[in-house]
């Protein structure tokens, strides 16, 4: 008779069930264990500093329409003359490197999922902004609330992405100026990971700040930051009321912002490199100094989304080497200045989600993850240059986000990752599949996607020969139909549903 | 894997019913415990079951899952070889019980790599499937000519006779040692499985191949219906 203990596992019913749950392990933010890719050295980067200073001092930017802007940078010590603000050399870095923090913490109403942004933390969040969607029938057509909820389900459910986004696509079936609500309301309800606010007005920004009061505390957001919002610079070198209404009202309240300037080099910004790199820091400086006048210590990114325009057509385009050399030189000079920095995604130009979206995505994602992006939007479903988002896209790069995790771990060099064990083991001929050290580590040894099929050619035959989009497609349905929302709190819940409701009743719908 | 999901009790396999027990033997060698695998075909045998009925019941129906299970994805390479060595446990108690009976074996299996080719991993992973279903393997190891091919049969009198290739330059040797057995009127005392990375449906049938296995389990799966074919049209 014997007699055992922990030895059985329970065959094939609990091995089925261990295999195909989910069982999430909340990994909230990726920590990098491997070096910064430098793309130029000291004296490389120190020329475009003092160019960008140049540009500041001698050109300058326009900030339009603000007056609350140029009174605090005249009283910083700039020179101010109309919306022209002109700043003397180092100005701008000087006031960031005195308040700005090198990372923070922004929380979610679920804590395990709280991000820390800055220093060697990456996360991930899915793409923002497109008004179309491309469905799972693989029609193109408009986004509506219902994709944007899709979308923050999908996020949720995904591990590698960390971050709920903001905009992930714009729900074109609601009003222009009672959108946000639903948004926002939806980030909340339907998924526990942070995510951004409403930028597109500065009223529209503080009902986002108003509604995130009600997950999270009034008190609490004045020395926590729960929001994490998009500011782009209407490059070149002007910023405008709009996206700074919006900014003075994260700022105040303690929430970060990413100054952004948005640039389709050749268009918006020189045709070279060195050119695009200093006036985006140019650009990133004033918006980020600006940002510490308001209140010093908000949290503040230096953002950059740069990509290059077709000589011929002026069509935006991706992944292609050009833009990754401004993302490392850019990555390089948030490092310097001691900020974080937001740039990177699976950016493409491709309309589905074919080889060229593949390509082009995966050329920004590994310059993304190896110059050091700290916050990356566009990690997920970026079609077309952000026109669209697509649902198989969006399945694929999530496989290509949860890898970035494993690259950025780095090498194993404890003794289970040496495994001489194993090659005292095994010796010459023979194979590694039996040996014990095999046994011990093959489940957790090499990454698995999600939807590469690396099957015999006759069984990827006899399962209907599918491409990736066609197997992303099915994982899609499947994800969508088993979401749970996460629970939250029904008082909270009520309170958020009773100021959307009596805020959309103060005004008409409008379409602007 | 977890054991959250399940109620770690002690069990004990004597005091199993004969449905409990080939059951319980499903999923010990679903978890490649060859000593339990032992113990259960042992007590099962004290109970008066024939060695047939241990093979078929508990052994073969244990790893026809394995083997569904790793088609799937869900079971793993090294967890297909524990589970194979489990069975070979079990097989070792039965085969002279078998023998003696004068039952017929599931099979035997004389497995080797091609001339000029030192390749053997993909072939180790298919002889192991087989011994997991069941089959008694030779394995003749690498760089095998002709002459060791026929060698091999004329000591082993296996039922099958598999061949495995990775180089596109050594696969056409395949048909080297096909076309001697037809010479030597001995091809069909044979089931011919071929098997290995650039080979596919089509250069088995060419090289005059009973069966093209694109993968371990596939081939322990052809392998008994084959053999079951040959039988029952001589029968």
């Amino acid at each position: 008779m014997s007699v055992r203990l922990n030895k059985r596992s329970g065959g094939r019913e609990a091995r089925r069930v261990s295999r195909q749950t989910n069982i999430e392990q909340i990994i909230p933010f990726i920590e990098r264990k491997i070096p910064y890719y430098e793309l130029l050295d000291e004296a490389g980067l120190e020329l475009i500093e003092r160019n960008a200073d140049t540009v500041l001092e001698q050109i300058g930017l326009d900030f339009k329409d603000f007056p609350q802007a140029l009174d605090l940078f005249s009283a910083a010590g700039a020179d101010v003359q109309g919306d022209r603000v002109r700043f003397p050399p180092g100005m701008c870095r000087s006031i960031i490197q005195n308040s700005a923090p090198a990372e923070y913490v922004q929380h979610a109403r679920n804590p395990e999922r709280n991000v820390i942004i800055g220093g060697n933390r990456t996360v991930l969040a899915p793409a923002y902004g497109s008004p179309f969607v491309r469905g799972l029938d693989g029609v193109r057509r408009y986004a509506t609330l219902n994709d944007f909820q899709d979308l923050v389900k999908l996020t949720y459910m995904s591990p590698g992405l960390h971050h709920s986004g903001g905009t992930v696509c714009e729900p074109v079936d609601v009003p222009v100026n009672k959108r946000h609500f639903d948004m926002v309301y939806s980030h909340i309800k339907l998924s526990d990971k942070p995510f951004m606010g409403s930028v597109t007005s500065a009223e529209r920004a503080q009902d986002t700040v108003d509604m995130v009061e009600l997950v999270f505390g009034k008190e609490f957001i004045q020395t926590h930051t729960v929001l994490t919002s998009l500011i782009n610079v209407n490059s070149p070198l002007t910023f405008d009321a709009t996206m700074l209404g919006a900014a003075t009202v994260y700022a105040s309240n303690n929430q970060a912002t990413i100054i952004s300037p948005f640039i389709l080099a050749g268009a918006m910004s020189p045709v070279t490199v060195a050119g695009t790199v200093t006036q985006i820091l140019a650009e990133a400086l004033a918006g980020m100094a600006y940002i510490q006048l308001v209140r010093p210590g908000a949290p503040v990114i230096f953002g950059t989304f740069a990509a290059a325009v077709s000589m011929q057509s002026g069509a935006p385009t991706f992944g292609t080497p050009e833009p990754s050399k401004i993302m490392y030189l850019t990555a390089s000079l948030a490092r310097r200045l001691g900020v974080p920095f937001r740039s990177g995604g699976s950016l493409c130009g491709s309309k589905i989600a074919d080889a060229q979206a593949a390509y082009e995505s995966a050329n920004t994602l590994q310059a993304g993850a190896l110059c050091g992006v700290n916050f990356m939007l566009h990690t997920a479903g970026w079609l077309e240059g952000g026109l669209t988002v697509g649902f198989e896209k969006f399945i694929m790069d999530v496989d290509q986000a949860n890898m970035l995790q494993v690259l950025l771990q780095g090498v194993d060099l404890s003794e289970t990752g040496q495994a001489l064990d194993a090659l005292h083991e095994v010796g010459p001929g023979s194979h590694f599949l039996g040996a014990s050290h095999t046994q011990a580590n093959f489940e957790t040894a090499f990454y698995r996607s999600t939807i590469a099929d690396n099957n015999s050619f006759e069984q990827w035959q006899q399962e209907g020969g599918k491409d990736a989009g066609a197997r992303a497609n099915a994982i899609c349905r499947k994800m969508l139909d088993s979401y749970v929302a996460p629970p939250l709190d029904a008082a909270v819940d009520e309170a958020l549903i009773d100021l959307m409701v009596r805020r959309k009743a103060l005004s008409e719908d409008r379409s602007y | 894997m977890t054991d959250e999901n399940y109620d770690d009790e002690e069990i004990i396999l004597s005091e199993l019913d004969d449905e409990e027990l080939t059951l319980q033997m499903h999923d010990d060698l679903y978890d490649g415990l060859r000593e339990e695998v032992v113990e259960g075909t042992e007590i099962l045998l004290a109970r008066n079951w024939s060695a047939e009925k241990v093979l078929n019941e508990a052994l073969v129906a244990g790893m026809t899952i394995v083997g569904i299970d790793f088609r799937d994805g869900i079971l793993f390479v090294p967890e297909v070889l524990l589970a194979a060595n489990a069975m070979k446990g079990g097989m070792a108690i039965l085969k002279p019980l078998l023998v003696e009976s004068g039952v017929e074996p599931i099979g035997k299996m004389v497995i080797g790599t091609v001339k000029g080719d030192i390749h053997d991993i993909g072939k180790n992973l298919v002889g192991m499937m087989m011994e997991g279903a069941g089959f008694e393997v030779v394995d003749i190891g690498i760089n095998n000519s002709v002459e060791d091919y026929l060698a091999a049969l004329e000591e082993h009198n296996p039922d099958i006779l598999g061949m495995s290739a990775l180089l596109t330059t050594t696969m056409p040797y395949m048909k080297v040692v096909i076309d001697e057995l037809v010479r030597l009127n001995i091809r069909d005392d044979y089931v011919v499985l071929v098997g290995g990375a650039p080979l596919n449906e089509e250069f088995g049938q060419a090289v005059g191949a009973d069966g093209y296995c694109r993968d371990a389990a596939q081939a322990a799966q052809m392998a008994p219906l084959l053999l079951h074919n040959r039988r029952a049209s001589r029968a």
